[in-house]
């Protein structure tokens, strides 16, 4: 351990004095002021604060995950490539306890500069208020809509499988199917129609209802606001772009048992803009005390339209459940993560191939990882023909490659949506301790087994 | 028997990508070689030694055979606490300084930072570099990089040294400095393994050699059995009249014996160390490496195992240290440089070697253990010299033995 740490000392003084960190701090150091005075987002102070995290934390993100890459393969290839390893492996180290020191080194700088980096982050969004003349009504926005960290709660998928497959056994007993799904296989029409059951199901007809229920609603104080984040959408436009909502919210059920109403419902007439993300803050103490909520929406008659509620983000509720330092140094420690994972990368890399081929062959998975939801869904487009070959081959590879586009963090400070710790430990699981030690585990055989020195004769 | 160093048909093939065997770098070598020892293994470029040392290391893996340190592997963390290696460069890291370089070294073999101190201390005076100690490594001049790196394998305390080409790019007194040293290493018992192509130093100071050629071992021995000649005797004498030479010339004729009588030189190193020293007592400044010609403290010292050291050590140590003046007075009677072809020889010689008139500079000139054909020609010889060093036979002259009027080289290998 003593032999491991010296290493680890050593190639932190390596990356410090070879300039390689410096430069990525000097860049840090004088962009990220800098971005503080010139984000503006949208004018308001949520748009400021949200542009300025969003950009910091993904520029911190970006230089710290290339700072990885080099640093960590460099301070393996450049052992090898000039030969100071001759006079390290020959001393009485394992040739695991150095490739470890060289990983504790570059996790500890990783460690070091997120802390700083992540630090003057979180300042200058903290203090960013006091410098910007902000009425109180911006000042009250971003304290519940930025400032804290929210649950989001969505309403569970419906299973339609049933219905589905009673429209298409109508369907293929009338002989119907091949006229109206012409040049489709089974799954592609049960497809379709499983999409169109659900958007069935997020569509209310003008005057008609629809009621989401939500169990375990559990807001952190509950003098706080909750909030029905929602979004519009219409068959036929309206006139104004606007559709007229009757809301009600609260525990719903007490309308049906004609009890006596305990907790109050919250009524709510309103008129927003279609196909545009809207908020309803509803003090949290409509929740019922089993943590039931009913959130109701009745389409006004007058809208003389359907009024769809989007399958994926046609809404869900928001309430506060943590605080946005506590949610910060968790996007913080989800960085964390992505550092340790390339690290992990970097070295095994290193361990086989010379300084530029591994610096190319981590920037390719980085950019992979960065975009693998693209790449995947794009190939998914693509399987449908290759099929089993798709799934065991490049299918397999793929979800090999880390998910960083998946557990972006600036995903959840800019809306300001709790990230939780069962988040947080998916990919710590998933991301450090499975991938990265599967790579780390390489990096050691190849490691241990190779030949150090080079061929000369 | 244990032998501090054992490679068993050890064999090295370098393959190309098709993996077709394309070089024997190292061929079916086995070698042995003692505790306490010093041994020399000496060859042309190429010729295997540092593939050899690499495969000992454990930095290379042998296509065939084994190799052992002190018993065991040399990846081996208890072997390797052991063991001290200096690369035929000093691969040092650029971006730390001499203290911080051995203070990293100090603590991959896990020395206590007490020690680690005192030896650092220590070490950094015998190289003199303390002066320097704060600069980064890699703005050194190559002698003070090897000093650093000769520093960094001795700061364990090994019991066995492997050195390849320790004294390349050091200035005379730095390479006397490794010669003392290793010879001060070996009356405590310890081994080395020396390994270059700077003969001077390899006869000097190594107890065996083997010469190395294509991966194979063209001869092997003891440096006094190869070296020394049996019919030849020298004596030296103070400053004697020449009345007192023609009589010891009358003696000797009545044994049917000639002699030579020359007045000796300084060897040049001798010379050199003693210039440098008196500079040195003047004071006058330098941004180098400061020339000493002290030894560690924690290197030399006799402690806890000082009898132990000395019963092991005792038959070698014993030889050892003569070792290099024996060398030097035998090549005395042997220096009768001919009038004549002397002056050619001057001429030629000089370029690379100091002056071939004395016998004193002699130890300069064994480079060429072979014997040596025509005096006259002796640029060519050295070819012949060089060829006949690589070639499979390494004494093929020894039928050819001249008068005594023969050049120094050539009775070098009469034994």
């Amino acid at each position: 351990m003593r032999r491991t740490w010296a290493v680890a000392k050593n190639t932190i003084r390596q990356a410090l004095r070879m300039k390689v960190a410096i430069i990525f701090v000097v860049l840090l150091l004088v962009l990220l002021p800098i971005m503080g005075l010139t984000a503006t987002g949208d004018g308001t102070l949520k748009g400021r604060l949200q542009t300025f995290v969003s950009y910091g934390l993904s520029l911190t993100s970006l230089l710290l995950c290339l700072l990885t890459i080099i640093v960590s393969i460099y301070t393996v290839t450049s052992d090898i490539e000039q030969r100071q390893i001759y006079t390290v492996v020959t001393k009485p180290i394992r040739r695991y306890e150095l490739i470890l020191g060289k990983l504790l080194g570059v996790i500890v700088l990783d460690v070091g500069l997120l802390v700083v980096f992540a630090g003057i982050v979180y300042s200058v969004t903290v203090f960013m208020p006091e410098f910007f003349d902000a009425s109180d009504a911006e000042l009250h926005q971003v304290k519940n809509e930025f400032y804290t960290a929210r649950a989001s709660l969505v309403p569970p998928e419906l299973d339609v499988s049933q219905e589905v497959q009673e429209v298409y056994d109508e369907l293929e007993k009338d002989g119907q199917l091949e006229a109206a799904y012409p040049n489709m296989t089974r799954e592609e029409i049960l497809d379709t129609l499983t999409a169109r059951k659900r958007l069935e199901k997020q569509a209310v007809a003008a005057g008609g209802r629809l009621l989401w229920e939500f169990e375990n609603v559990r807001p952190l104080d509950p003098n706080q606001s909750l909030f029905i984040r929602f979004k519009y959408d219409v068959s036929v436009t309206p006139p104004d772009g606007d559709v007229y909502g009757i809301w009600q919210i609260g525990d719903l059920r007490q309308f049906q048992y004609g009890g006596e109403i305990v907790t109050p419902i919250w009524p709510e007439e309103r008129r927003d803009p279609i196909r545009t993300f809207r908020e309803i803050e509803v003090p949290a103490r409509v929740i019922a005390a089993d943590g039931y909520l009913g959130v109701e929406f009745i389409n006004n008659p007058y809208n003389q339209t359907v009024v769809i509620f989007p399958v994926e983000d046609g809404l869900e509720v928001l309430y506060k459940a943590g605080t946005f330092t506590g949610n910060f140094i968790k996007a913080a420690l989800l960085i964390l993560c992505r550092l340790v994972f390339l690290s992990c990368l970097g070295v095994l890399a290193a361990s086989f191939l010379s300084f530029p081929v591994a610096i190319l062959f981590c920037l390719v998975i980085f950019t992979i990882g960065t975009v693998s939801g693209f790449v995947l869904e794009s190939f998914d487009m693509l399987s449908h023909s290759i099929g089993l070959v798709y799934t065991y081959t490049i299918g397999a590879v793929i979800r090999l490659l880390p998910r960083f586009d998946q557990y972006n963090p600036t995903a959840y400070l800019v809306p300001a949506r709790l990230l939780t710790w069962s988040l947080l430990g998916r990919v710590l699981v998933f991301m450090v301790c499975i991938k990265a030690l599967v790579l780390l585990a390489l990096a050691l055989l190849i490691f241990s087994f190779r030949e150090l020195a080079k061929i000369i004769v | 028997m244990d032998y501090a160093i054992e490679t068993i048909s050890l064999t090295k093939v370098f393959s190309d990508w098709w993996g077709r065997a394309k070089v024997y770098a190292v061929d079916d070598l086995t070698l042995q070689i003692r505790p306490n020892e010093v041994f020399g293994l000496l060859g042309p470029n190429g010729s295997g030694k540092t593939t050899t040392i690499k495969m000992l290391l454990g930095l290379l893996h042998p296509t065939k055979g084994h190799a052992f340190l002190l018993g065991g592997s040399g990846d081996d963390p208890k072997i390797s606490a052991k063991v001290g290696f200096l690369p035929e460069e000093s691969y040092l890291y650029r971006f730390l300084n001499a203290r911080e370089t051995l203070d990293f070294y100090g603590r991959l073999f896990g020395l206590a930072p007490k020690v680690r101190e005192l030896r650092i201390e220590a070490l950094l005076d015998m190289v003199g570099l303390k002066a320097v100690a704060r600069r980064p490594v890699g703005t050194y001049s190559k002698g003070m990089a090897r000093r650093i790196g000769l520093a960094q394998a001795l700061i364990n305390d090994p019991d066995l040294l492997i050195l390849d080409e320790p004294t390349t790019g050091l200035d005379p007194i730095g390479t006397r400095q490794i010669k003392d040293l290793i010879l001060k290493l070996a009356d405590r018992g310890k081994t080395i393994l020396l390994c270059s192509h700077l003969l001077a130093d390899v006869e000097d100071i190594c107890d065996r050699i083997a010469i190395l050629y294509g991966g194979r071992i063209q001869a092997e021995g003891e440096v006094r059995t190869l070296l020394q000649k049996t019919n030849k005797r020298q004596i030296m004498t103070g400053a004697i009249s020449d009345a007192t030479v023609h009589r010891i010339q009358q003696v000797l004729a009545e044994e049917d014996a000639t002699c030579e009588v020359t007045t000796p030189m300084e060897r040049l190193e001798t010379f050199f160390i003693d210039t440098v020293a008196q500079a040195q007592q003047q004071d006058r400044p330098t941004s180098g490496a400061v020339s000493t010609t002290q030894i560690g403290d924690f290197l030399t010292e006799n402690a806890a195992e000082s009898i132990l050291d000395k019963l092991v050590a005792a038959p070698v140590s014993a030889e050892a240290p003569p070792a290099a003046p024996q060398t030097e007075q035998a090549d005395r009677p042997e220096a009768k440089p001919q009038p004549q072809p002397d002056k050619d020889l001057l001429g030629e010689l000089t370029k690379a070697k100091p002056t071939p008139q004395t016998e004193r500079v002699e130890p300069a000139r064994p480079s060429q253990p072979t014997p040596v054909k025509e005096p006259a020609q002796s640029r060519e010889v050295r070819k012949d010299v060089l060829d006949s060093l690589t070639g499979k036979t390494p004494k093929p002259e020894v039928e050819k033995p001249h008068p005594p009027d023969e050049p120094q080289e050539g009775g070098r290998h009469d034994a």
